[in-house]
């Protein structure tokens, strides 16, 4: 089962500041290159976790694999921000967690979304946006 | 009650707070931590511990053992990176097994040459938060909504939260908020939106400023200038770090320790008076009133407009809290030491003789508590870290 959202470019992502991935996180950024929503899941007991850790949060096995999820969730809590720290977040916008259908919480964006329309539980997928060559981003819009 | 009056605070200090003072965050450090020796009737020579979450001088190693301890030009049994409530407590632990005797904790803040609004730590460069546009108030913005999902709080209680402790701002002459009021609920529902559902008025300020606390023993205390405020003791539990993890109501699943934390020193929550709530937005005073144990989880929202006034069971933030008083980046301090002022009746309001201590209760001009004697000071007490602290009139 992939993800196979299209790419959108609604929020001028190259001016945004972007992320820097590190040793631990440069997979899963090669993932999002690829559409592709990796987590790191736990080879001893098959949890998922998010955000990147060096050890399963559940067993503390050092040994993982970047799996491929769903890219399916429900709005856990969300924000419509009207104060972005920079202009180029286009406000206003959508930040909130998503509640993956894998377990764990992951903080984003909804896009594509009537703020008035939006609900705690409402089911979301994940959107891919490509930024730059290097950086492809996730957020979330109405399933 | 079991607890024991054995560890005291016996210096405070607030310097003024306000935007852009010019100074250096070491600057106000000092000032503020000389003011606190000087108010316990203790010299630098003293002191042998120091708990901030940063100490912005010597070689730059920040807050560390013998960076403190080199800077200073004297030997330092312990420094740890913590404040407010949490740091009075890790202190009052070192001095009764006598690791230390005079534990300081220093705190200050001040925006630097840049005009950003939030203190740098509330937004990090963490590669799964920046480009969300998570603003601060958008991080505390999702527990406020992921709270009105589950127990049915409403942007009403917020604003009657914001209001009633601004209120308290607009009459304490050292507050940054002082004479911008007073607030109706209406009026704070009215400001300008920052994160739905928190407007710019249940938001924290941004400031300059600094504070410092002096802890010491019981034996010690007996030398100092003035009356002790004893240190009961307290709860602390730390469950992620905050703008790095997801936002998800995690104070609540902090209520179980926070309520030992009563039961372990024989205190019940209807013997206490004031609350120092860490207010740093609006719906953190239904949230923290519910997660210390004083209602349950829900019932917060009806219980704040029985107690949270100045006149009632359990007076919330009478400096004005972080909306109105201060927010200096580092304000966890400020929660303590209010009630120290006010259980020394050293507050300052519109009462016209209130710098001798006299005061009208008139509460169109007076904050001051009726008789504090047993007061609890929350924070950090945010999403990641939680703690109380409960102090006694000697």
């Amino acid at each position: 089962m992939h993800a196979a959202s299209e790419p959108t470019e609604t929020m001028m992502a190259g001016q945004i500041p972007l992320p820097v991935p590190s040793k631990m996180t440069e997979p899963f950024w090669a993932g999002m290159r690829q559409n592709k929503l990796l987590l790191q899941r736990c080879k001893t007991c098959n949890a998922y976790r998010w955000t990147p850790q060096v050890l399963c949060r559940d067993c503390y096995s050092e040994d993982y694999e970047w799996s491929e999820v769903s890219g399916k969730g429900t709005v856990f809590s969300y924000t419509v921000v009207h104060r972005p720290p920079l202009p180029a977040f286009k406000a206003p916008y959508i930040v909130a967690v998503i509640e993956l259908a894998e377990g764990p919480l992951m903080l984003t964006n909804v896009i594509d979304c009537d703020p008035a329309a939006l609900k705690v539980g409402d089911k979301v997928k994940v959107a891919f946006e490509k930024a730059t060559d290097e950086v492809t981003l996730y957020r979330f819009r109405l399933a | 009650m079991t607890a024991k009056r054995d560890v005291a605070i016996v210096g405070i200090h607030a310097t003024p707070q306000r935007r852009r003072m010019g100074k250096t965050v070491i600057g106000l450090m000092m000032e503020s931590l000389n003011g606190s020796l000087d108010d316990a009737g203790l010299q630098m020579s003293d002191v042998d511990a120091l708990i901030a979450y940063d100490f912005p001088a010597g070689n730059g190693e920040g807050a560390t053992d013998g960076n403190v301890a080199w800077q200073l030009k004297q030997p330092i049994n312990f420094v740890w990176q913590q404040s407010g409530a949490s740091a009075v407590l890790t202190g009052a632990a070192l001095i009764r097994d006598g690791l230390a005797e005079v534990v300081v904790i220093p705190a200050a803040g001040a925006q630097a040459t840049d005009t950003e609004a939030t203190a740098a730590y509330t937004r990090p460069g963490y590669e799964f938060t920046e480009w969300t546009g998570s603003i601060t108030p958008a991080q505390f913005a999702l527990q406020a909504r992921r709270h009105m999902h589950l127990y049915g709080s409403t942007v009403d209680d917020f604003a009657y939260a914001a209001s009633t402790i601004r209120n308290n701002a607009h009459i304490n002459p050292e507050a940054m908020m002082f004479s911008r009021g007073p607030y109706t609920p209406a009026d704070i529902l009215k400001a300008r939106m920052v994160a739905d559902p928190l407007t710019l008025l249940m938001c924290s300020l941004t400031n300059d400023g600094a504070s410092c606390i002096v802890l010491t023993s019981a034996e010690r205390a007996r030398y100092c200038r003035k009356a002790p405020v004893w240190v009961l003791g307290g709860a602390m539990e730390s469950r992620k770090t905050s703008y790095l993890e997801a936002p998800s109501l995690d104070i609540i699943n902090s209520r179980d320790k926070m309520m030992r934390g009563f039961e372990r020193l024989g205190v019940r929550h209807e013997d206490t008076d004031m609350v120092m709530i860490y207010d740093h937005f609006a719906h953190s005073v239904q949230v923290q009133m519910e997660a210390l144990g004083f209602c349950k989880p829900g019932e917060g929202g009806a219980y704040i407009r029985e107690v949270m006034g100045l006149d009632q069971k359990h007076p919330v933030c009478p400096d004005g809290g972080n909306q109105g008083y201060s927010h200096n980046m580092i304000p966890y301090n400020f929660k303590i030491i209010e009630i120290v002022k006010q259980m020394r009746n050293e507050i300052i309001d519109l009462c016209p003789q209130s710098a001798e201590g006299i005061h009208t209760y008139d509460r169109s001009i007076c904050r001051k508590v009726r008789d504090p004697k047993l007061s609890v000071a929350c924070g950090p007490m945010t999403e990641g870290r939680h703690s109380f602290v409960l102090l006694e009139k000697n």
